[in-house]
């Protein structure tokens, strides 16, 4: 204000300046000594007004003091949200051991509960053999070795290789022997168990590892006998040893009605400590098919050439026929063969049951160490940033708007403010 | 010592003190940019103490980095003035109400007479040359405060501060 110090028009708008009452004056001057104190609430006030006062007072925040409380609002959902994920990840869904992915695998569980019945090995030989009208296989195995007097106390080996003699060795020569029911289907129903998408041919495996003291092998082998011969199975392997802790232990490899398996397994993990667990399913719908389709066409062709064998006329046209003949009978019995294998995969579930002593060991992955927490540190680590990542996917746009927004309002009360200046 | 260390923890903070020094040293200045602004002594005094009630409470945002303290305080009763204008609906006003005048005619009548004869031009400005006026010998600030409170350059504010206060003379041309 140099310039205008002695200016006359200067002195004049001084003249002209507003100056406050000094009750006013005095009123101010006590509020902000007191640090400018919110005015009591009237009773009855518009929650409006306070509203205003709480905007405002927010407003006034700086933006730091905002930013670090709510960034540990924001990592500490990221930490709740990451164990819900953990956790509801860790409940027991076991990936299918082997098999031949999920194409095959395709509908395994609804085509299992279907056939989840006590007499579940038969139901899935049932659905072909009962179109053509023929008993089951597994009933007859077991009527056959009935009548032979062998019952299920035979089965108790050790060390024992199947031999011809063995139920093993019987039950697969009985499955080769047995005419496969799928060959006696009718064209015309061939299609009909194609269409049947809830019975599907699902080869099952498990295995079970159980934990005992040296002194419990022995007894624990023969209860895995009775569970298994609870359950009609068959037991292809077993082996015992005996010594101490770590040395002893045994080893069985058994063949369990699918339809039994989960009791079967219910059985075998009350013999011990279950260790570890692991089942698996296979899809085998497909190449049953295929080869019942094909067996079928060999048994035509073999039909055909038997009446050509009856209608020639020559020798060397008999000749010709008996040649041919004696192939498709090859092939034919080999396909048999193959379909008698495919059944008995699906009909019965290939068991492993092994019995520990000692520590368990950290390959069985029964174990929990340095590696495994290394492990789990790292999947925590990945969910967290999945969930920080989608968190800032959702929440990105809507900061974004939110920003854009707040830029328009103010940009907007600039310029209104500056309208009101005309 | 321990009286020294007693008195220094019951001293106000820093910030607390820089604030008190800049509301002794602007209370009358801004009272007198929003009262020319509003034409309205009661709103005048509203806004004047919503406005250092809204700087108290953003005192901690300050960054002297980016302006002097005046310009900053100045900048927020220019928005809650022209927030209330906005809120009447009504465009900036300046003029000095009767009751001001009627006090002065105790005195010369040469000395009236100027004053009405200002004030009548003052009137006849435009909004934003009259508050360039008020912001300058109203509540003294210097040409980079009051560019920083409108929002324009330096060199900017002084022209039209020099435009406004040659128009203002013009129009007293005689009075004075």
């Amino acid at each position: 204000m140099e310039r205008y110090s002695h200016d006359p028009l200067a002195e004049a708008l001084r003249e002209l300046r507003p100056t406050p009452r000094p009750e006013f004056a005095a009123e101010l001057d006590r509020r902000a000594a007191a640090g400018f104190p919110p005015p009591e609430e009237p009773h009855g006030a518009p929650a409006r007004s306070r509203i205003r006062r709480l905007v405002a007072r927010l407003a006034a925040v700086p933006p730091r003091r905002v930013a670090l409380p709510a960034g540990g609002l924001a990592v500490a959902a990221a930490v709740v949200a990451a164990v819900a994920v953990m956790s509801y990840e860790s409940e027991p869904q076991q990936p299918p051991l082997g098999g031949r992915g999920d194409a095959e695998a395709g509908i395994h569980e609804s085509a299992l509960r279907p056939n989840v019945n006590p007499d579940g090995a038969a139901q899935s030989a049932d659905r072909i053999a009962q179109a053509a009208g023929t008993p089951p296989k597994v009933e007859e195995f077991w009527e056959a070795q009935r009548a032979e007097g062998r019952s299920g106390d035979h089965l108790r080996a050790s060390g024992e290789s199947p031999g011809a003699g063995s139920p093993d060795a019987k039950f697969h020569a009985f499955s080769e022997k047995a005419p496969s029911a799928s060959a006696t289907l009718a064209p015309a129903s061939r299609g009909g168990v194609a269409a049947q998408t809830r019975n599907r041919d699902i080869e099952r495996s498990a295995e079970l590892t159980l934990a005992t003291d040296p002194a419990g092998v022995g007894d624990a082998a023969s209860q895995v006998f009775d569970a298994v011969h609870a359950q009609r199975g068959i037991v292809l392997r077993s082996s015992t040893r005996e010594g101490e802790a770590g040395e002893a232990g045994a080893y069985f490899e058994l063949l369990i009605p699918s339809g039994r398996l989960g009791d079967a397994l219910a059985a075998l993990s009350e013999v011990a400590e279950v260790r570890s667990r692991r089942e698996a399913t296979a899809d085998i719908t497909a190449p049953t098919i295929t080869v019942g389709e094909r067996l079928q066409d060999s048994r035509a062709r073999i039909d055909g050439l038997l009446a050509q064998l009856a209608d020639a006329d020559t020798e060397a046209e008999r000749e010709a026929v008996e040649r041919e003949l004696r192939g498709e009978r090859r092939r034919a019995a080999f396909l048999r063969s193959r379909l008698a294998r495919l059944n008995r995969r699906a009909n019965f579930a290939r068991v492993s049951v092994r019995i520990e002593t000692g520590a368990p060991s950290s390959s069985a992955g029964g174990g929990w160490g340095v590696g495994e927490a290394l492990g789990d540190a790292g999947r925590i680590l990945t969910v967290a940033a999945g969930v920080a990542l989608i968190g800032l996917a959702i929440l990105g746009p809507i900061a974004l708007i939110a920003l854009l927004a707040w830029l328009a309002h103010r940009a907007w009360l600039r310029r209104a403010r500056q309208r009101t200046l005309g | 010592m321990s009286e020294a260390l007693l008195a220094a923890a019951e001293a106000p903070p820093a910030a607390e003190l820089a604030f008190d020094r800049l509301y002794r040293a602007s209370r009358d200045d801004v009272f007198a940019y929003v009262a020319s602004l509003l034409g309205d002594r009661a709103a005048a005094e509203e806004v004047t103490a919503a406005a250092f009630e809204r700087a108290y409470r953003k005192r901690s945002r300050f960054d002297p980095r980016r302006g002097e303290p005046r310009a900053w305080l100045f900048g927020i009763a220019r928005n809650a003035a022209l927030d209330e204008l906005r809120r009447r609906g009504r465009q900036a006003e300046l003029s000095a109400e009767p009751a001001d005048l009627a006090a002065e005619l105790e005195e010369s009548a040469e000395r009236s007479e100027r004053r009405l004869a200002v004030a009548t031009a003052l009137a006849a400005l435009a909004p934003r040359e009259r508050e360039l006026i008020a912001l300058k010998f109203f509540a003294g600030l210097s040409n980079a405060e009051i560019a920083a409170v409108t929002g324009v350059s330096e060199s900017n504010a002084g022209t039209k501060l020099h435009r406004a206060v040659t128009k203002l003379r013009e129009a007293c041309d005689g009075a004075l």
